[in-house]
């Protein structure tokens, strides 16, 4: 590895709309963010369960995907190539890439949850022979992957990591090395979901939506607070477009961050649904990722968490962080995915806002200090932009993930 | 600069399997060896309402102890049972008794996790029986399934990362293994994949009319599809001086990876073989290898008409006039088609053939016992080919999505 990667394209979808701009409004406000009925008509939920997830107005797609192609894709697949065609326009290349030799590195949670619930629907009560070969070809994990590089004509790499809430961070990882290591010019990376009322149901069964948990019985999540008890699901996409630093400054593009490091490790103690207690070994292996890295502790001075709320996973989260600062102070904190949500990839384009030193709001939903996380995340009050950013993301089951992103 | 600035040689130091000729390499080998096929009549999930009826299932057989082990049935799915088991083969290969305190990673191919499993869930959720639906039948649903239980059994804290690129994904996930070892961000990668059957899949392919109602026929006159197969592989890779000083042999060294897409269709390969044979030139590069040196292909072979001829194409783009020489085989012949772990059982089987300088054979059928006249390529039949003194063999697997994958092994010699 030898380049040094730059994020020179940006593309995001969710509920707070498409693009960096509306992305970078929602992060900035103290407002109640927007939150959408989940359709319950299937009958699939408890009747306790939360009823409402950030969710994508497909309207928002068709400026970028017409609709006649769009009737070939499964909802990812509309947010991967609405997706990667703005992080393309961001980077300076509207009128298409220079060649073919793109590679695309994308993560997703749960892949194409709608069409694999209808897939599944028609298999199981209707019979085998139903199954719908479209249903079935874009029900893959690495549909969207694939609808990318057709729509862009990218033929480099193309890889579709599931390591859930780690993944998109996996994904920018792999694709900076593939960049750095001279595989490809460039790469499209981040994550993507879709969230329906059949997978909104079951994380509730899980126990990780939070219910209830606002005032007049409001659907909030509070990351890092002592009463947190659950996150607010969400759908979306952010993919990322990297490049060399020399290819950027050939041809007169602005970086919007800098990819420094990146790395991840695992807590062998965590269950396949749920969180580990193995923050000290986490926090070494971070530790040992920076040093080598090059990167000492004491030059990051802003964090970008992957808190959402969850009671098991910000636990793991802010002691893997205080283990590896140790006795030094945190550098601030933010906790974007009370208004972004959970999945979807609307935490990476938080982080690469927070790396070109957007304003972040209040921490939505946080009021009470944890005493066993001792963190209190951003309080709202202006900050200098950062030159160094940590971004981390914990995942139920054990992954752990990590990215350094720097001012450009 | 991420990691250590370092490129270190890496050597195949175990390797283990599940697969429709058993638990094992013993059983793997042996049934290469032979030609002997796997697929057949199954039981794995009742087929009678589905298109076609064979696969290449793996039985329940000896598990070394395993089974005897709580967590066993309890916590992991069938595709996880898998890849343990073959994780654990190829780590007592390895000569590594314990990963707790070693830089280790893990580095897994799925397609789809523990979907065998969750369609129990979900044939009673989705038709409203609440009650009846277990959500532990979806506790191990998820694709990363296999490559976490693989990371928790062995106590692994270093990287852990799941590729589902479709049938690429498995070799996906060595090229990923690959890079880590050499870079010196792990010291031990324990790579592979597992899937196991399930309806999603085989109703699915089945809806796209490309599984043949018989074995599958890769290259054959005649060929009408693919049969499926499940399990699971892993190899142990490490840098080569580390193997070396413990005074253990390689079993191969993994010199080259490389990976390109179709960026042509969701399901149907783009005819010229471009991709492909992309994804064979940048594996060779990795490797710093002439095709020249190449002495036999493990194809990705599928036995659909349209994947072959495309790979058929993507052999002469690459190898030239040799492509109808060189000596090929498919192992999906005898294994069938293990999606998310076909890349990977596939490198096993190269790995194998390398080490014992030959090439296995695929039967001849009654139907179809002659190479496709279109496609003439030297698939090795009946019996195993001898290749005294064979360097180095390539493994190609060429997904859905047109995600193609290519691994480069050198035979080991200590000169």
């Amino acid at each position: 590895m030898s380049a040094s990667i730059v994020v020179t394209g940006l593309g995001t979808v969710g509920a707070y709309g498409s693009g960096a701009e509306s992305l970078r409004k929602a992060l900035a406000s103290s407002e109640l963010p927007v939150l959408s009925e989940i359709d319950r008509s299937a009958g699939y939920h408890l009747s306790q369960a939360p009823r409402k997830a950030f969710l994508v107005d497909p309207a928002l797609l068709r400026e970028w995907v017409p609709a006649g192609e769009a009737r070939r894709m499964s909802p990812p697949s509309r947010f991967a190539v609405a997706t990667a065609r703005m992080a393309l326009r961001c980077a300076g290349w509207s009128a298409g890439l220079p060649d073919e030799l793109t590679g695309v590195v994308i993560s997703t949670a749960f892949g194409p949850a709608s069409y694999s619930e209808g897939l599944l629907k028609q298999i199981l009560l209707e019979g085998p022979e139903s199954a719908s070969p479209m249903l079935f070809m874009e029900s893959v994990a690495n549909a969207p992957a694939a609808q990318i590089a057709i729509a862009c004509r990218a033929r480099g790499p193309s890889v579709t990591i599931c390591q859930r809430e780690a993944g998109a961070l996996l994904a920018v990882g792999q694709a900076a090395a593939d960049v750095a290591a001279g595989r490809v010019p460039r790469a499209l990376a981040g994550g993507l979901d879709e969230m329906t009322p059949l997978l909104h149901s079951l994380l509730d069964r899980f126990g990780a939506l939070a219910r209830n948990s606002g005032p007049d019985g409001a659907e909030i999540s509070r990351p890092l607070d002592r009463r947190r008890a659950g996150c607010l699901a969400s759908e979306g996409a952010t993919l990322l477009l990297l490049e060399s630093d020399g290819s950027a400054i050939e041809r007169g593009a602005s970086p919007l961050a800098r990819v420094a490091a990146w790395g991840s490790a695992f807590d062998p103690t965590a269950p396949a649904v749920g969180w580990g207690t193995g923050h000290a070994g986490l926090a070494r292996s971070l530790r040992r990722s920076l040093e080598r890295a090059g990167i000492p502790l004491e030059r990051i001075d802003r964090i970008v968490t992957g808190a959402s709320g969850s009671r098991s996973g910000d636990r793991v989260e802010a002691l893997l962080l205080k283990e590896a600062w140790g006795e030094k102070p945190l550098p601030p904190v933010l906790a974007p995915k009370s208004v972004i949500g959970e999945y979807g990839g609307g935490f990476l384009g938080a982080a690469v806002l927070a790396a070109g030193g957007a304003p972040f709001g209040p921490t939505f939903g946080f009021e009470e200090l944890d005493p066993e996380l001792g963190i209190v995340p951003h309080d709202g009050s202006p900050l200098a932009p950062p030159s160094t950013v940590l971004v981390t993301s914990v995942a139920a089951g054990g992954a752990v993930s990590w990215l350094v992103l720097e001012a450009p | 600069m991420n990691h250590k600035a370092v490129s270190r040689r890496v050597a195949v130091s175990g390797v283990g399997a599940v697969s429709g000729l058993g638990w094992g390499i013993g059983p793997l080998w042996e049934g290469l060896r032979a030609g002997r096929t796997a697929i057949r009549p199954f039981e794995r999930f009742d087929n009678t309402a589905h298109r076609t009826h064979l696969a290449a299932e793996a039985a329940d057989g000896d598990v070394n102890g395993l089974a005897n082990d709580p967590r066993w049935q309890r916590l992991l799915s069938l595709a996880d049972r898998f890849a343990v088991f073959a994780a654990a083969e190829a780590l007592a290969m390895a000569g590594l008794a314990s990963l707790e305190d070693s830089e280790a990673g893990v580095f897994f191919g799925s397609s789809t996790g523990g979907m065998f499993e969750s369609e129990r869930f979900f044939n009673e959720f989705l038709r409203g029986r609440w009650r009846s639906a277990k959500l532990r039948d979806l506790a191990s649903q998820q694709v990363n399934a296999p490559g976490d239980a693989v990371a928790r059994w062995f106590g692994v804290s270093g990287p852990v990362r799941t590729i589902s690129s479709a049938c690429s994904s498995g070799a996906l996930a060595l090229g990923a293994a690959l890079d880590a070892v050499r870079s010196g961000e792990v010291d031990v990668a324990v790579a592979g994949g597992s899937d196991s059957l399930c309806q999603l899949t085989y109703a699915g392919f089945n809806a796209l009319r490309s599984v043949d109602e018989g074995p599958c026929r890769p290259f054959r006159a005649g060929r009408e599809g693919m049969s499926f197969g499940e399990g699971s592989a892993v190899l142990i890779l490490e840098p080569l001086e580390q193997v070396l000083a413990r005074g253990a042999e390689p079993l191969a060294e993994f010199v080259g990876a490389g990976s390109a897409c179709d960026a042509h269709h969701m399901t149907a390969p783009e005819p010229s073989g471009a991709g492909a044979a992309a994804a064979m030139e940048a594996a060779l590069r990795d490797a710093g290898m002439p095709a020249g040196e190449v002495g036999f292909v493990n194809a990705h072979g599928t036995g659909t008409p349209l994947n072959d001829a495309a790979e058929w194409q993507a052999l002469q783009r690459v190898f030239g006039e040799r492509a109808g020489e060189i000596p090929l085989t498919a192992t999906k012949a005898l294994l069938g088609h293990l999606l998310g772990s076909s890349g990977s059982i596939e490198a096993v089987a190269t790995v194998l053939c390398l080490r014992h300088e030959e090439l296995h054979p695929v039967p001849t059928c009654s139907e179809g016992a002659t190479v496709d006249p279109e496609l003439p390529v030297s698939l090795v039949l009946d019996r195993p080919l001898p290749l005294p003194g064979v360097k180095a063999a390539v493994s190609t697997s060429l997904a859905f999505g047109g995600s193609n994958a290519a691994l480069v092994f050198s035979r080991w010699t200590d000169s």
